[in-house]
């Protein structure tokens, strides 16, 4: 995070270098017409989105009442009375017009499976969601940015040929596998190695939340999962990075910054990188949007109640308000990343402005 | 939490810490509130929480009494009286009583959720009263067979009528602001909400049959079934559910641990669409296949099923080969036919039985229609969502084309197949069902007024109809019990369902810290979610197990020896703990390192810029 932090504002400050004299004026009425502009952009987008969630989880084929009293001696009219609570035997139009009136009232419904509001619901698997995946993206952002820029610099280089091997082929398990392995030789303990963690689970069935040792318990169980997504995910970053300041590496700055007698990890950090990471940033950035739409595979394995997990599993229901709640929370979510990058590229890059 | 002591493991320290018992579930519940949930765990935590007024045996789970010890029938079958125990306690000390059974079925007979969940089960009810104390009638507009058959959890008046009709829809029934759950089972919900990763339960010492032998019950939530099994053999867990026969094969070998693929009251079956109708209008509707309309073709694929294959390489040895809809739990109920050969795989047979019925083989090599015409392509579907499913149909296809019938296997998400089985487009299907303690239910499936409902065959007999209103009001066993297996001769011989084995599920147990698992149906069932708790209250640490209060067939009735294992049951969960904790503060102090030594980089390379 902090190099991110960092890598940004100096981005920013060379480019004001670079473009002082064809910016300097009425800067904020074209900035102002900008965000705006975004912003009503954004608003449409989610409008779209709000519609979109209704109607593309109603022509799914199946039927909740059917679905969920299979196997139950339950009689028409019994699937009738639950419709009927449920508000399933309103005509289309009808619920679609609940539904808009109840969503920017900020209700999002009852889940048809947990009988619970679905608010409470995202927001009690929102946050070990964030935990597991915000943690692993962030970590294979910051990891995945060193391994490419120390990849790039000694590129062919032995410490290159590891990273770039290494990272590519944890890309290419299946992040399931790479998960059960792990369980099995950390978690159970293989041969000599202690099994150290949980095989499973958010926290141990004692743990107390809100104390210390409740807040290490968790992070004790969630070692091995964010280890997992982090792997996979460096790939993606190492790649992205190397191949940007690899494109830098030529430039006709670098060799004036050598010129000028600057040591060789001073060109890198300084000028190189800085001009090599906004490619990589972008990527993080776009990630760190789709956190809230989990990692299902990895809550699987891990078994972590998380909102990718209670996504799918409301499909199989199907189990419309939960599928719309989190619809519309993983689209906002990467909406409202889009628009943060849009408005700060803005600010960095006058020339997007247009 | 972590005591010095526990590494001594002296007996009696150990009688200090509570002694919990971890079960892993592989399904998670849905709701704590007994008028809401469906999933079959949260029959278990309501089966702790609360009382029915009749249970079960564990032999074949037939009535058994719990809250009623007796139960009495008037002579036209109108009326049940039951008498109640006067020793039953909610948990927050007021007395269980006539009333709050009456208020519980009260509320199922008032229409709303409730009625939605378990109207059926009162079916024919006309008023529940509770003239005192101690008694309950049920007074019926109809007999009604399936009573004493009350799986109705019983909740406290005092409590839930402050939860209005309106509010029941969303009402969790969970723990608040950390007062456990009223209710009057063997064990409370302290801990725990639906849909969440772990359940907590304490016991209770009061329990009107009998405190449990241990402490605590707690539920962990697996969202598949091998790391559960991991979490067995490292022994984070102690019991584990919904095994497949391979899980269990790989666990029987382990240190410790006792796995079993026990029988289940269920069945698979390959079903037929016997005659997709539009209900409204009676007109054919669909797209079946005309000769899987008739009764004849059908019967003859009954021998083109080799139902041994099927179990030992698509079941991998668990379960049993299939024959009726009523699974051999239930034997008072099941028909066994006297012909040896009546399931038997014998494709000459079948290819004799199809000549007969007309569908004989063409020139092409293939089977024709009656008028000659060509029977075409039989559309087999199966279930993604089921490991069995498409290897049954990949068989069946198999084994119809060496008939000379062509058919392709398509698969299917469940939900979408109950939409294909609605609509009629379909030739067969492979699916099962779970039957419960009182057959009427899984006949009742098959009926004509089930067409458009829960039937998926579409098979509609009179005979058979009028069968199963027969068996419905008949309160004299016996008889009962004949008309039931009259259904299953009519069944056997229109075959809407080739029923290809009885299901088994396997669980696994640490054997080595607990014992007294008591099989339902016993010998050869399951050892947890089974029909109510008698288990929870059976169990206990291993080494303390004795004779099992006597119980012949439970499992770990220990003679003599086997106290040395048993005493690290309780010590090892701590050093767990520790470890965690111990991993935890690395790992922090591992971050704090590295996190310390980048400031103090980023430091250093601020020095060398302002240089």
């Amino acid at each position: 995070m902090t190099i991110l932090g960092r890598a940004d504002y100096g981005r920013g400050g060379e480019s004001q270098e670079d473009n002082l004299d064809s910016a300097s004026s009425g800067r904020h009425g074209t900035y102002g017409r900008y965000v705006l502009s975004r912003c009503l952009g954004a608003l449409g987008s989610l409008a779209f989105m709000l519609v979109l969630s209704f109607f593309l989880f109603r022509v799914m084929p199946g039927d909740p009442a059917r679905t969920l009293g299979r196997g139950r001696f339950t009689s028409p009219e019994q699937l009738e009375e639950f419709n009927r609570t449920y508000g399933l035997d309103q005509p289309m139009l009808q619920q679609f017009v609940t539904f808009l009136k109840n969503t920017l009232t900020g209700d999002l419904g009852i889940s048809l499976r947990y009988r619970v509001p679905v608010s409470d619901l995202i927001l009690d698997r929102m946050w070990p969601t964030i935990l597991l995946v915000g943690t692993s993206t962030i970590l294979a952002g910051v990891i995945g940015i060193w391994l490419g820029v120390r990849g790039a610099w000694e590129r062919g280089g032995k410490f290159d040929r590891i990273s770039t091997g290494g990272s590519l082929t944890l890309y290419s398990m299946p992040e399931w596998w790479l998960g059960l392995l792990f369980i099995a030789v950390f978690a159970v303990g293989w041969g000599p190695i202690p099994g150290l963690f949980p095989t499973g689970g958010l926290h141990s069935i004692d743990a107390e939340p809100g104390t210390i040792s409740g807040v290490l318990d968790t992070m004790w169980h969630l070692f091995l999962p964010v280890l997992t997504l982090t792997l996979a995910y460096l790939a993606d970053y190492a790649l992205i990075m190397r191949s940007s300041l690899l494109d830098e590496l030529g430039e006709d700055y670098l060799t004036t910054a050598r010129a000028k007698g600057l040591r060789d990890v001073q060109v890198r950090n300084r000028h190189a990188v800085r001009n090599a990471l906004l490619p990589a940033t972008t990527v993080v950035a776009l990630s760190l949007g789709f956190v809230v739409t989990g990692a299902i595979t990895i809550e699987t394995v891990f078994s972590i109640p998380g909102l990718g997990l209670l996504a799918t599993e409301a499909l199989s229901v199907p189990d419309y308000w939960v599928l719309q709640g989190t619809f519309l929370v993983a689209t906002s979510a990467v909406i409202l990343a889009n628009l943060a990058a849009n408005l700060a590229y803005g600010l960095l890059d006058p020339r997007v402005r247009t | 939490m972590v005591l010095p002591g526990a590494l001594a493991a002296p007996s009696q320290a150990a009688e200090d810490d509570p002694v919990t018992f971890v079960v892993g579930l592989t399904n998670e519940v849905d709701s704590f509130n007994p008028f809401l949930g469906i999933e079959a765990a949260s029959f278990e935590m309501w089966a702790l929480t609360y009382d029915y007024l009749v249970g079960y045996t564990m032999k074949d789970m037939s009535p058994a009494p719990a809250l009623a010890t007796e139960w009495d029938t008037s002579d036209d079958g109108l009326t049940w009286t039951f008498t109640m125990r006067d020793d039953a306690m909610w948990s927050d000390g007021e007395p269980l009583t006539a009333a709050d059974v009456a208020y519980t079925y009260g509320r199922i007979l008032d229409g709303g959720p409730e009625a939605a969940t378990w109207s059926s089960y009162l079916k024919g009810v006309e008023s529940v009263e509770a003239p005192d104390a101690t008694t309950v009638v049920l007074t019926l507009k109809k007999p009604n067979a399936v009573l004493p058959l009350l799986p109705i959890p019983i909740v406290p008046e005092h409590i839930w009528k402050d939860v209005s009709e309106k509010d029941i829809k969303s009402y969790a029934a969970e723990p608040t602001d950390g007062q456990p759950v009223v209710g009057s089972g063997p064990f409370r919900l302290v801990e725990g909400t639906a849909g969440g990763s772990t359940y907590k339960f304490e016991a209770n010492p009061d329990y009107w049959g009998g405190a449990p032998h241990v402490d605590e019950v707690a539920f962990r939530v697996f969202k598949s079934a091998d790391p559960a099994v991991q979490a067995l053999i490292k022994g984070e867990i102690d019991f584990v559910d919904n095994l497949s026969a391979l899980q269990v094969q790989s666990l029987e070998g382990e240190d410790g641990i006792t796995a079993t693929s026990g029988d289940s009251p269920g069945f698979d079956e390959i079903a037929f669409n016997t005659g997709s109708v539009d209900l409204e209008t009676g007109e054919p509707m669909g797209d079946p296949n005309p000769a899987v309309l008739d009764p004849a073709f059908r019967f003859a694929l009954n021998f083109a099923v080799d139902r041994e294959q099927l179990l030992r390489t698509v079941y991998q040895g668990g379960g049993k080969t299939g024959t009726t809809i009523i699974p051999p739990a239930y034997p008072d109920y099941r028909l066994e036919l006297d012909d040896p050969d009546a399931f038997a795989f014998d494709l000459d047979k079948a290819g004799q039985l199809l000549d007969e019925a007309g569908y004989t083989l063409g020139s092409d090599g293939k089977r024709t229609m009656p008028n000659g015409d060509p029977i075409g392509t039989l559309r087999l579907a199966s279930r993604s969502d089921s490991e069995t499913s498409p290897d049954v149909m990949q068989f069946f296809q198999e084994w119809l084309g060496e008939l000379g019938i062509d058919a392709e296997v398509e698969t299917y998400e469940s939900s979408k197949l109950t939409s294909v089985i609605l609509d009629g487009t379909f030739d067969a299907f492979e699916w099962g069902w779970y039957v419960e303690p009182d057959p009427d239910s899984m006949l009742d499936y098959l009926t004509c007024g089930q067409r458009g409902n829960w039937s998926d065959s579409w098979y509609c007999n009179e005979e058979y109809d009028a069968l199963y209103e027969q068996q419905h009001v008949e309160m004299d066993d016996a008889a009962r019990q004949d008309q039931v297996k009259q259904m299953q001769e009519i069944l056997y011989r229109d075959a809407p369902y080739l029923v290809t084995a009885y299901s088994s599920v396997g669980q696994a147990f640490r054997s080595d810290r607990f014992a007294c698992f008591q099989p339902q149906p016993d010998p050869g069932g399951v050892w947890l979610l089974q029909y109510g708790s008698q288990n929870y209250l059976n169990l206990r640490p291993a080494a303390d197990a004795g004779d099992c209060d006597g119980i012949a067939t439970a499992v770990g009735a220990v003679t003599g020896s086997g106290g040395s294992g048993g005493t690290s049951g309780g010590s090892s969960d701590d050093e767990g703990m520790s470890t965690g904790a111990m991993v935890g503060i690395g790992v922090l102090a591992g971050l704090a390192v590295v996190g310390g030594g980048i400031v103090l980089m980023r430091r250093r390379a601020t020095v060398d810029d302002r240089e």
